[in-house]
């Protein structure tokens, strides 16, 4: 199932909200939390990773990944959080929307 | 640039990491190596994709991708040279030659005057049925007080001249000094370079001017090199010490363009007739003035009736630009030239909006190709754009050095005779502007329409379609056709215009003046009336330096004339014995030696000429032209009859003086050939011929007829002229072949524009033609190689280009030739009088139009016709 348009700077923030991860480790924590159901195309990442750090929702910083290697590092910033917050209650509210459309209402069932 | 650098490395080193940590863990997961490292490709998907998004996510993307588009559009242009070639020469060509021609349409003919605000100048003239020539009235120094008081009226000026003989300095020489009233230089606006203008102040209460003077920019040249020490020193000036106040700016040159300006006295009594213009109060229409002056003039009529015409006249006011620059005939060429300015950049737009058109149409199947693999239609569009804006800078950078070029070159090749002097012939900055604008928007709009076209949901047809060029892409083609026809259309009416403008100046050339004007030498020998006070004196040296300069070698025939000839002279009015007096009508005088005739050439019809013996005695006899001798009823011969010439007894100026009680009768006793005695381009007026010494004005002019170069003998004449006074200077040599040349200044002028105008669109129209046809050959390769290869000669590709070219000719000549029709019939009447096309012109117009288009096509035909089939077949592959 490919993703929403826009709601991959969602899921980049929920996954950094548990701590700071590298690219990497971010596509693979959002495909298995997903429950394998979401493909990210690994490399629309990398976009979505500069657009947060423009938008100063994240800060990247070299370190040591697990197995002792090089690599950069994603962390949430306040303001990502803060963002992270308001983002999912609006999803929240907009998914509740869509399933109460896409429910059909209980008297219509035969 | 090196941050941008780093921060891309980082990026590429970050998503090959990934890319690694991924393989890792699928050979961790128990995948052969190779096959894990593509399944990480494949999950990462397009590697290039994702680093140009996170890049356009920094925002400097779009100076990335303009330096790629810029090199790419580069290797584009160099790629197909000729067309590259071609568009930029039709940019320069339609940018610098519309910019240069406008700029000397500009200098000369619509803001020739340094003077403030030029187009609020008026000129008060009274027109009188009976006398249409009569034109910018000159008034009396008391009537131009009474203008300066008509409530209409903010300010008046008025200007005379008097000739002005300089000494006390090396050799003594003569000039034509202005005089003008003392708000003169405050009423033109214009401040001097150094030192002080003529102020009111310069005028004594008692209207007694001060001894001053204000120099012409060349005159301190020449007299004082340039030196600002001249302010304070003396010039002996008709033997009066005037101290120099002041020098104008080289671009001011009000009446004279080489020598000074003197304030005017204000003594009432001068009945010396004035220039006077006038300045409108602020919210005075030209119609309310009119009526002021109509008023007054009438008033001043009925004070003194023979200072305006007689039998009633009308009061206007002329525009000083309108009477001076563009006058008449001036102002609708100009208008004519502005118009043809317009074509010839609409002709240039046209060339570059076609070259455009066919370059990016043969681009089509490209676009189409690059559309369908994903580009995305912004970013086809920019790359486009990059293009063509590409291609028009370089053009508008190579029209403006074309401009640039061209303005200098005509501005020096230009004869000083052909502007006023106070003219300067500049790049119109304004006009460059504009042409580049509009050169360059028509590039641009034109570059991108395939970019449009081509993003139609229709990829597949235009794949197609581009595939196989038989099928081209026909509705672009007819727009070609159709732009080219136009081009062809608007050549055709510039080399209308131009051949009507040669027809004029040829007809013009052909007019018989009535004289010889070859090897005939013409100076002005003005006499300082001071010095030469009566009647007597004047004549005496006129008789002394008529015989001692007959005998000088060289000289064929010598004699004695007035100022203004052969041209004009003073009119006067007459009355003819036997027949009522005819006051409103003038007849030319002309104050003529003997040998006049010869010395001009001027044919003699009936009678016989004047004796040395006559003119030497004052003798009342007299020469008619034959359009005086119409004057008398048919049948009746002149000769023997009386004409009253009344300028003979009442000469009306101070300076010129006449025998005292002498009757202003004159008896014929010949009938000269008619010159063109108004002008070459008016008709004759009628003319008289009276021995020179029954009035002596200050100046004179001798006429040499020579055997070889007439320059050759002017220093001998002054030599002469020298030996009788010494002080004596001469003025204005120059032959009679060049006072002719004046009169056709204008027309040539008219020729020359023209014809550069025509040469130019003609090239541009052939360059249109060339690049639609070479394009239309260049779509039609693949049905030209199957055509060869079924069997068909090259006379019959031949002919598939010719009749491509004949259409296109054909329509555009016959839009031109019409368009050309309803044109003539504006213009004929108002700036080519007398002139219109005939069979000759336009069969000439259909002839090198159609071997310009021929030669235009010749090329991509020759191309055509040697296509190896087999290479044209594969061409497309």
């Amino acid at each position: 199932m490919d993703l929403l348009q826009g709601t991959l700077d969602l899921l980049v923030l929920q996954t950094l909200a548990a701590g700071s991860a590298h690219g990497h480790a971010i596509a693979q924590s959002i495909e298995s939390r997903s429950k394998e159901i979401l493909q990210v195309g690994h490399g629309s990442l990398y976009p979505a990773l500069q657009r947060l750090l423009k938008q100063g929702l994240i800060l990247a910083d070299d370190g040591q990944s697990d197995n002792n290697r090089k690599a950069r590092f994603y962390r949430l910033t306040a303001k990502g959080r803060r963002r992270l917050l308001l983002e999912t209650s609006k999803w929240r509210e907009f998914s509740t929307a869509i399933g109460y459309i896409l429910t059909p209402p209980s008297g219509e069932t035969n | 640039m090196t941050w941008w650098r780093r921060r891309s490395d980082r990026l590429d080193d970050e998503m090959q990491q990934h890319i690694d940590f991924e393989t890792e863990q699928n050979i961790a997961a128990g995948m052969p190596p190779g096959e894990a490292r593509s399944a990480a490709l494949r999950k990462f998907g397009n590697v290039s994709l994702a680093k140009e998004e996170s890049r356009e996510v920094w925002g400097w993307l779009w100076l990335e991708r303009l330096w790629q588009d810029t090199v790419y559009g580069l290797r584009g242009l160099v790629h197909t040279p000729g067309s590259t070639i071609v568009a930029l020469l039709s940019l320069m060509l339609g940018i610098g030659a519309s910019t240069s021609l406008f700029s000397v349409i500009y200098g000369v003919l619509i803001a020739p005057y340094p003077y403030k605000n030029p187009d609020q100048i008026w000129a008060p003239a009274v027109i009188s049925p009976k006398e249409p020539s009569n034109g910018w009235h000159q008034y009396r120094r008391r009537e131009l007080l009474a203008i300066r008081n008509l409530p209409g009226v903010a300010t008046a000026m008025a200007t005379t001249y008097e000739s002005t003989l300089l000494t006390g300095t090396d050799s003594p020489e003569s000039f034509y000094g202005v005089l003008v009233t003392g708000n003169a230089f405050d009423f033109l606006g214009v401040k001097p370079l150094i030192g002080r203008t003529i102020e009111p102040f310069d005028i004594r209460p008692d209207g007694t001017p001060e001894p001053v003077v204000v120099l012409n920019y060349r005159f301190w040249q020449r007299k004082f090199n340039g030196d600002s020490n001249a302010i304070g020193q003396k010039l002996i000036l008709n033997d009066v010490p005037r101290t120099v106040i002041g020098v104008m700016p080289p671009r001011f040159g009000w009446f004279t363009d080489d020598a000074f300006w003197l304030p005017m006295g204000m003594d009432l009594a001068d009945e010396t007739p004035l220039n006077a213009i006038v300045r409108l109060r602020p919210g005075i229409t030209k119609e309310v003035a009119e009526q002021q002056l109509q008023s007054l003039n009438v008033q001043l009529a009925a004070e003194k009736p023979q200072n305006f015409p007689k039998g009633g006249f009308r009061s206007t006011l002329l525009n000083y630009l309108d009477i001076t620059v563009a006058s008449g005939a001036m102002k609708s060429s100009l208008h004519l030239l502005l118009v043809a300015v317009g074509f010839l950049l609409l002709i240039a737009c046209v060339n570059v909006a076609n070259l455009q058109l066919a370059r990016t149409t043969a681009r089509a199947r490209e676009i189409a190709v690059r559309l369908s693999v994903g580009a995305s239609r912004p970013r086809l569009i920019r790359q486009l754009l990059t293009e063509s804006i590409l291609l028009s800078v370089l053009g508008g950078a190579l029209g403006i050095l074309f401009a640039i070029g061209a303005t200098r070159a005509i501005a020096a090749l230009m004869p000083d005779f052909y502007k006023p002097n106070e003219a300067r012939i500049t790049m119109n900055v304004y006009v460059l502007v504009f042409s580049l604008a509009v050169s360059l928007v028509t590039g641009i709009l034109f570059g991108l329409t395939p970019a449009f076209r081509c993003s139609r949901p229709d990829l597949a047809g235009t794949l197609k379609d581009g595939g196989r060029g038989a099928v081209g892409s026909a509705s672009g083609q007819k727009v070609r056709g159709w732009l080219v026809a136009a081009e062809v259309a608007l050549s055709v009416i510039l080399l209308a215009g131009a051949s009507l403008a040669i027809r004029s100046f040829a007809q013009l050339s052909q007019i018989d003046p009535g004289f010889q004007p070859q090897k005939t030498l013409m100076v002005d020998v003005p006499l300082p009336p001071k010095r030469y006070a009566t009647l007597e004196r004047r004549n005496t040296f006129a008789r002394s330096l008529l015989e001692s300069v007959s005998g000088l070698p060289g000289v064929e025939a010598a004699a004695l004339g007035n100022g203004g000839m052969p041209f004009g002279g003073p009119r006067s009015a007459y009355s003819i014995d036997g027949q009522l007096p005819a006051e409103d009508r003038r007849i030319v005088v002309s104050f003529i030696s003997s040998d006049y005739p010869r010395a001009l050439g001027i044919t003699l019809k009936r009678g016989r000429t004047l004796t040395a013996q006559e003119v030497a005695d004052g003798t009342h006899v007299a020469l008619i032209n034959q359009t005086a001798a119409k004057l008398w009823t048919a049948g009746e011969s002149p000769i023997g009859r009386r004409i009253r010439i009344n300028l003979l007894s009442n000469p009306g100026r101070p300076q010129l003086l006449v025998p005292t009680g002498v009757t202003p009768d004159v008896t014929i006793v010949g009938i000269l050939g008619d010159t063109t005695n108004a002008g070459l381009r008016e008709a004759t007026l009628p003319g008289v011929y009276v021995p020179y010494t029954l009035l002596a004005p200050p100046s004179r002019v001798l006429a040499l007829r020579t055997f070889g170069d007439p320059m050759t003998v002017l220093n001998a004449v002054r030599q002469k002229v020298r030996e009788l006074d010494k002080d004596q200077p001469l003025s204005q040599p120059i032959t009679l072949k060049e006072i002719l040349g004046f009169q056709t200044v204008q027309p040539r002028f008219n020729m020359a524009l023209f014809s550069t105008f025509a040469a130019l669109g003609l090239a541009l129209a052939a360059i249109g033609i060339y690049s639609v046809i070479s394009y239309g050959v260049a779509q039609r390769m693949h049905e030209i190689g199957v055509r060869m290869a079924l069997g068909a000669r090259r006379g019959d590709v031949l002919a598939i280009v010719l009749r491509m070219v004949a259409k296109v000719a054909a329509i555009g000549l016959a839009i031109g030739l019409v368009g050309s029709m309803a044109l003539e019939r504006i213009v004929r009447f108002q700036v080519f009088a007398a002139t219109s096309f005939d069979a000759i012109a336009l069969a000439g117009i259909v002839v090198v139009l159609s071997i310009v288009a021929l030669l235009a096509a010749w090329l991509p035909a020759r191309r055509a016709a040697r296509l190896d089939p087999v290479a044209a077949l594969r061409h497309e592959a």
